[in-house]
């Protein structure tokens, strides 16, 4: 049984308006625990409207949420605690911060989840701890940090209630490269350390050819592919059509190919990218021969 | 939810009401409260009535939303013709029990209040349906003017801007309300069920967040303004100007036509 499923999910806002509007349409797929899953697509395709109703913020027009074969709105009154089985991390997340510390700030969620106190604390130490945030930021003001480690106490603010699915809408945005790749390895930490199910919304292909196992491409509100990067990053003529490119080594790698040098054109990473020239380069600079 | 609540009235429609000056549109409104008050009979009341519907057909804006403003002050419609009922004791007693006595007088009184609050509201909701929020905050600033010749010319272009400001910015504050309840629902915070109390410390972290963004957002403003050389009111001119034409004359004759109607069936019943 897949940890969530999605069955004919259909969205429409303002149903019965003039102002009516299709987001998403008939989407279907299942995603396993422990993958990664890159929600890719073009401003406008419904990856924010769909990811929304994983955890019952918005609610299906028509179709199924399910998670471990459990229908998510079964019982709406206990819509709250499935928000505890399947977080969501917003864009832009540290904008949500309101509490005086940020302990308190981390705690709110897991207080919201009715748990006793020295397990509150407990967790939010761990998570605290997992992305890096020092000891003596706890006690101080979320408002006083700099913008990196407030991105990284938002996302803990969600980690901290521990849930098996992790949503993250652009969880990079605005972040500069070292501030990127910390917080990409620390989602990944966590998905290792307990063998969550996670959904990253992004616009950074590379990021998502680095991080993600399988990539779902939405196009106008429709789910158009959903394969592993390598599979989906072949396609890179249909992808740049749907307004998506493919990673920038990708297309170093595909021009190289195109003007005869002996190099594959299935690379998606610096680190493949590192591995299949330096044969070449071994051999005294003559890949053309 | 929040997106529900509907502000800024205004409803787009091609109407020769929507056309008339909305300097002019102010002054004639607020006359036209005058003279709902110095209506002393029912004939000039009917007659004032009967002009606001006329501009209220007339204005093409959805009879609905006019319901729906009526709605909104129905209740003081109900005490007050509750109250002049009672308290008004002339004329034939049609009603009596205990320390309540309803008479003929006090009917006609209840009905005369009530239609007065009427026209009230349609005529002031005439101007918000027709009239978009910066070109009342406009036509107010031209009004005020004057003020200027005793010294308080820039005070009045300052509080313009702060209301067009204000205004400008109530939708991204709506939508960020939105997005700011969606992130903290997400953390499960609960909004919809327990004591007043509950509900209303619920709201700390939909407040607090939704403060600090505004404050960042009005330095923001600050700064964009200052780059581009704002320095207040004194020798800005406008791009659009406001010119008198032929419709606001004629609009401006019709009322005073009406307001004439109304002070003569004032003295001749």
């Amino acid at each position: 049984m897949s940890m969530l499923t999605v069955e004919n999910l259909t969205h429409i806002y303002g149903e019965h308006t003039p102002f009516e509007k299709s987001a998403v349409h008939d989407i279907s797929f299942q995603a396993e625990k422990g993958e990664i899953i890159g929600v890719i697509g073009h401003t406008g395709s419904g990856k924010s409207t769909l990811v929304q109703h994983f955890n019952g913020l918005l609610k299906p027009n028509s179709g199924r949420i399910l998670l471990d074969g459990e229908d998510i709105w079964a019982n709406p009154k206990e819509i709250r605690k499935i928000r505890f089985k399947i977080g969501l991390v917003f864009q832009y997340p540290e904008y949500q911060l309101f509490e005086d510390t940020v302990f308190e700030d981390i705690a709110f969620g897991p207080k919201n989840m009715g748990l006793d106190e020295a397990e509150i604390k407990e967790r939010v130490l761990k998570t605290a701890k997992m992305l890096g945030i020092r000891d003596e930021l706890l006690e101080k003001s979320p408002f006083d940090l700099s913008g990196g480690e407030k991105r990284r106490v938002a996302i803990a603010g969600v980690m901290a209630m521990m849930p098996k699915v992790i949503v993250f809408d652009e969880p990079t945005a605005g972040l500069d490269p070292a501030g990127r790749d910390l917080v990409l390895e620390k989602i990944k930490e966590y998905r290792d350390l307990t063998g969550a199910l996670v959904f990253i919304v992004s616009h950074s292909m590379e990021d998502m050819a680095k991080t993600a196992d399988r990539l779902l491409v939405m196009n106008k509100g429709e789910l158009f592919m959903f394969d592993k990067p390598e599979n989906v990053f072949k396609e890179s003529r249909v992808l740049e059509e749907i307004g998506l490119s493919v990673p920038q080594i990708t297309r170093v790698f595909c021009r190289l190919h195109d003007s005869g040098i002996n190099v594959p054109d299935d690379i998606y990473t610096v680190e493949s990218a590192i591995a299949a020239i330096s044969p070449l380069l071994k051999k005294g600079g003559t890949a053309n021969g | 939810m929040v997106r529900d609540v509907t502000f800024g009235q205004y409803f787009p429609a091609k109407s020769i009401i929507h056309k008339i000056d909305p300097r002019l549109k102010l002054l004639l409104l607020i006359s036209f409260i005058v003279f709902i008050f110095v209506c002393g009979n029912a004939f000039s009341l009917a007659l004032m009535g009967a002009f606001t519907v006329a501009l209220v057909v007339m204005s093409r804006v959805p009879i609905r939303l006019f319901l729906k403003s009526i709605k909104a002050i129905i209740i003081v419609i109900i005490l007050t013709s509750i109250l002049n009922a009672l308290y008004v004791d002339t004329g034939r007693v049609v009603f009596e029990v205990w320390i309540i006595k309803i008479t003929t007088g006090g009917i006609a009184r209840a009905a005369f209040m009530s239609s007065r609050i009427l026209i009230l509201i349609l005529a002031s909701s005439l101007l918000t349906y027709t009239t978009t929020p910066t070109a009342l905050t406009d036509a107010i600033e031209r009004l005020l003017k004057p003020l200027r010749f005793i010294g308080l010319g820039e005070a009045v272009h300052v509080m313009a801007m702060m209301i067009t400001i204000a205004l400008r910015f109530i939708p991204t504050l709506i939508e960020e309300t939105d997005k700011i309840m969606s992130a903290q629902k997400a953390r499960g915070a609960d909004m919809d069920s327990g004591s007043l109390l509950h509900r209303v410390k619920a709201l700390i972290p939909i407040l607090i967040p939704l403060l600090i963004s505004s404050v960042r957002r009005a330095y923001d403003l600050a700064d964009a303004m200052e780059c581009r050389c704002y320095t207040g009111g004194a020798g800005r001119k406008r791009m659009k100007q406001l010119h008198l034409v032929a419709h606001d004359y004629v609009s401006l004759l019709v009322c005073i036509i009406c307001f004439a109607g109304v002070i003569g069936l004032n003295i001749l019943f």
